[in-house]
């Protein structure tokens, strides 16, 4: 179990760090999915595996793809050679981050110790269980989840053809194809 | 020496600090959303980790609000790729840094 974790943590970090380093989008990309698949792994080690089959069909099927859509639909992949990879003044932001990374997440997370309680060893929790508690004290969580998706969707389809078709208004006229004979 | 309850928090603070570095610093506004779901995924992990090592796991609310903020994860990446393309579509250009008008 010790092995699996520290690979597993070695690929997440390895997929995060990558992910915020590399130029070409797509390979960014392609090292987020890397990231998604080892922390499915490391919800599979805490046994979650429902969790761990949801990281899986949502990240990598749906968001991954998502993300590579959304890439080909709006810049040249390779990014500009001429455009710097990362904003002005950079080097305060990361500075900022790793102030906090050492002064507030390390001490409170450390300041968590000595009572750390062990794992149940008969610990077996299972989907039918997991669908019972979402039935029984969670169903309005669900009913409520189930509006935000419907809107979400509705928003999406609106934030994504509402603007262009205001523009075709404005362009098509202007630089229509002229075809005589047909 | 087996593992704990430590592992887990700082490794999700590791990765949250990753994402947080790449929100902040790269110049694309892709890359800082896939940042954003880093982040959120860093929180998940502790969600789970949290639930794992608690005295009473059977109730099962971690995985349960794991769910609910997968679902809202899910929402938020569509909803900000579409405002995505909005953008690219009104200024040519995905720079956040050049986006700087508030009126066209």
């Amino acid at each position: 179990m010790n092995i699996a974790f520290y690979l597993l943590a070695l690929v997440a970090v390895l997929g995060a760090g990558l992910a915020i380093t590399l130029r070409n989008v797509v390979h960014a990309v392609f090292s987020v999915l890397l990231f998604f698949s080892a922390l499915a792994g490391l919800f599979l080690l805490m046994l979650a595996e429902f969790i761990a089959a949801v990281q899986v069909l949502v990240y990598i099927g749906s968001v991954g793809i998502l993300m590579l859509f959304a890439i080909m639909l709006t810049t040249n992949v390779m990014g500009d050679p001429n455009r710097p990879v990362r904003s002005r003044g950079w080097v305060w932001g990361g500075l900022a981050v790793i102030a906090l990374l050492a002064g507030v997440l390390l001490p409170l997370i450390s300041r968590t110790g000595g009572q750390t309680p062990t794992p149940l060893s008969d610990f077996n929790p299972s989907v039918k269980q997991l669908g019972m508690v979402l039935m029984d004290p969670y169903f309005a969580s669900v009913g409520v989840i189930a509006l935000l998706l419907t809107a979400g969707l509705i928003g999406a389809v609106v934030a994504a053809t509402g603007a262009s078709e205001a523009d075709q208004k404005k362009t098509v006229p202007a630089n229509r194809p002229n075809y005589p004979n047909t | 020496m087996g593992l704990t309850l430590h592992h887990f928090l700082i490794l999700s603070a590791i990765l949250f600090s990753i994402g947080l570095v790449g929100a902040l610093t790269r110049r694309h506004i892709i890359i800082m959303l896939i940042c954003l779901e880093i982040m959120l995924n860093s929180a998940n992990l502790n969600l789970i980790a949290f639930w794992h090592f608690s005295p009473n796991p059977l109730p099962l609310h971690g995985p349960l609000f794991t769910l609910f903020a997968i679902a809202i994860a899910a929402t938020e990446a569509a909803l900000g790729l579409a405002l995505v393309l909005a953008i690219f579509r009104h200024y040519k250009t995905i720079d956040p840094e050049s986006i700087q008008d508030l009126k066209e």
